[in-house]
């Protein structure tokens, strides 16, 4: 038996020798070269760090490597080829949602979350999806009507 | 994995706990603020025991390793702390915090704590020397310090089945949605043809532990509707009297008049 970390990482099985006490933001940018994963605060409070574990949306600033056994962590690198990326990358484009463009990896994979759980959201449904993703340039309005146009253009998707 | 324990069942957790220096670790909200590497942490989000929410009959049994989304999710959880836990942060902390997380940071700015603490919720606590059931109260001793020896779990958290429904809850001072509580209230009411049978009152964030004063609520137990009215005043005041909120940002004497202006809201919500 190893005494590696195993789990998956944007579909592939990956082993993880260090330390289980590695915080899995840092893990994904410097050992894995994973730099859509952006790094805010490293508290919790901006979201920029989000991943999907086990599908559901994840700080991974405030995860320790070795809560990861046997999970399934999906990055922006691997959710990018997806069917639902292609439509929610569209929608955002299509209200220009996207700026300095630093929150947006999180911003993608918190809709994502959203979606799955609620296809169609209400405008209230998605602020409080991604209220803890915080964006300084857009003042969110053209995010949330990317949300929505996501919703309805991928209608059958999620 | 080596210098990390990620056990299944909660026995092999326990043998863990007592033969080695272990940190649990819930959801890391807490812990990895801090993000300390030298240590050895012991993983409890496997273990089917802590995951569990069942009615037994006499407690809603709240597995500890239950996180806030699934607590949000479960069909079987009151309203009153549905509506605290929906106030915690955002998302993706309500995916990853847990139930035994927020008790065991001690904080008084714990949300789901306010509402263990007015639902007068008990704490199963296991080690490899057997189990203990401890009233939340009890098992906050000050500020930081817990009732809980170093080979113990916080395994199940248990709330009463009844007597949450009439419920008054206020968290103030959430700016945003990730503001850590500055101020919270939670007061329930117990009324049985006209009587008051029971009445409970709780301050979060105010003092080194969330507040209760049983003492003074029982001015208001066996009381109608009408007398209570007239208990109102002294009532109001033994809290003025009790409530003695510790130095923090915002200045004590404020936090106490929101205390006493949250006391009085609740009081004219139920028509005493
Ligand atoms: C951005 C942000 C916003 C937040 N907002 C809020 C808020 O609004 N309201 C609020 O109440 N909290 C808030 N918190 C704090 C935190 O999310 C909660 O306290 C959460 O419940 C912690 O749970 P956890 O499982 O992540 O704890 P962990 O970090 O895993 O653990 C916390 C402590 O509990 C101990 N512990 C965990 N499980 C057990 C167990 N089974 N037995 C014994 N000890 C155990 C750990 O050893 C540690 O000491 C916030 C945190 C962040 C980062
Ligand atoms: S870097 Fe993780 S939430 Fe900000
Ligand atoms: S686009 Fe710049 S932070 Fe959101």
């Amino acid at each position: 038996m190893s005494d590696a970390i195993r789990f998956t990482l944007n579909g592939e099985e990956t082993l993880y020798n260090g330390n289980p006490a590695d915080r899995l933001l840092d893990v994904l940018r410097e050992t894995y070269k994973l730099t859509g994963v952006k790094c805010g605060c490293k508290e919790g409070e901006c979201g920029a760090c989000s991943v999907l574990m086990d599908g559901e949306l994840i700080n991974s600033c405030m995860v320790a490597l070795g809560r990861c056994e046997g999970s399934n962590i999906v990055t922006i690198e691997g959710f990018s080829k997806t069917e639902h990326f292609q439509v929610i990358d569209k929608a955002y484009a299509a209200v220009s949602a996207v700026q300095c463009g630093y929150c947006i990896p999180g911003m993608v994979l918190a809709t994502e979350a959203l979606l799955v759980k609620t296809p169609h959201p209400t405008e209230e449904e998605i602020r409080t999806g991604l209220s803890g993703n915080l964006c300084r340039c857009t003042g969110y309005n053209a995010i949330v009507k990317a949300v929505q146009i996501a919703a309805k253009e991928g209608d059958g998707l999620w | 994995m080596v210098n990390g324990y990620m056990p299944l069942s909660l026995k092999e957790a326990l043998e863990l706990r007592a033969a080695h220096e272990l940190v649990p670790y819930g959801g890391g909200t807490d812990l990895m603020i801090e993000g300390e590497k030298d240590v050895c942490y012991l993983f409890v989000n496997k273990i089917a025991e802590m995951k569990k929410i069942v009615d037994d009959g006499q407690y809603l049994r709240i597995g500890a390793s239950c996180t806030f989304t699934e607590v949000l999710d479960s069909p079987l959880v009151p309203q009153l702390m549905k509506e605290a836990v929906s106030r915690i942060a955002a998302p993706a902390i309500r995916n990853a915090g847990t139930m035994a997380g927020n008790i065991g940071n001690g904080s008084a700015k714990a949300d789901s704590v306010l509402i263990e603490y007015v639902a007068g919720a008990k704490l199963r606590l296991v080690s490899v020397r057997g189990e203990r059931v401890v009233p939340i109260e009890a098992f906050y001793k000050g500020r930081k310090e817990l009732d809980l020896a170093k080979d113990e779990l916080i395994v199940e958290i248990l709330l009463p089945r009844t007597g949450l429904e009439n419920y008054f809850y206020q968290k103030v001072g959430a700016r945003n949605a990730l503001a850590i509580s500055r101020l919270s209230f939670a007061g329930v009411l117990h009324l049985e043809d006209g009587v008051i049978r029971d009445i409970a009152v709780a301050f979060g964030a105010v003092a080194n532990t969330v507040l209760r004063f049983r003492d003074i609520e029982h001015m208001l137990i066996g009381k109608t509707i009408a007398e209570a009215k007239k208990e109102r005043a002294a009532f109001i005041a033994a809290y003025d009297a009790a409530i003695n909120p510790t130095r923090g940002r915002v200045s004590a004497e404020y936090r106490k008049a929101v205390c006493l202006n949250l006391l009085r809201a609740f009081l004219d919500d139920k028509g005493i």
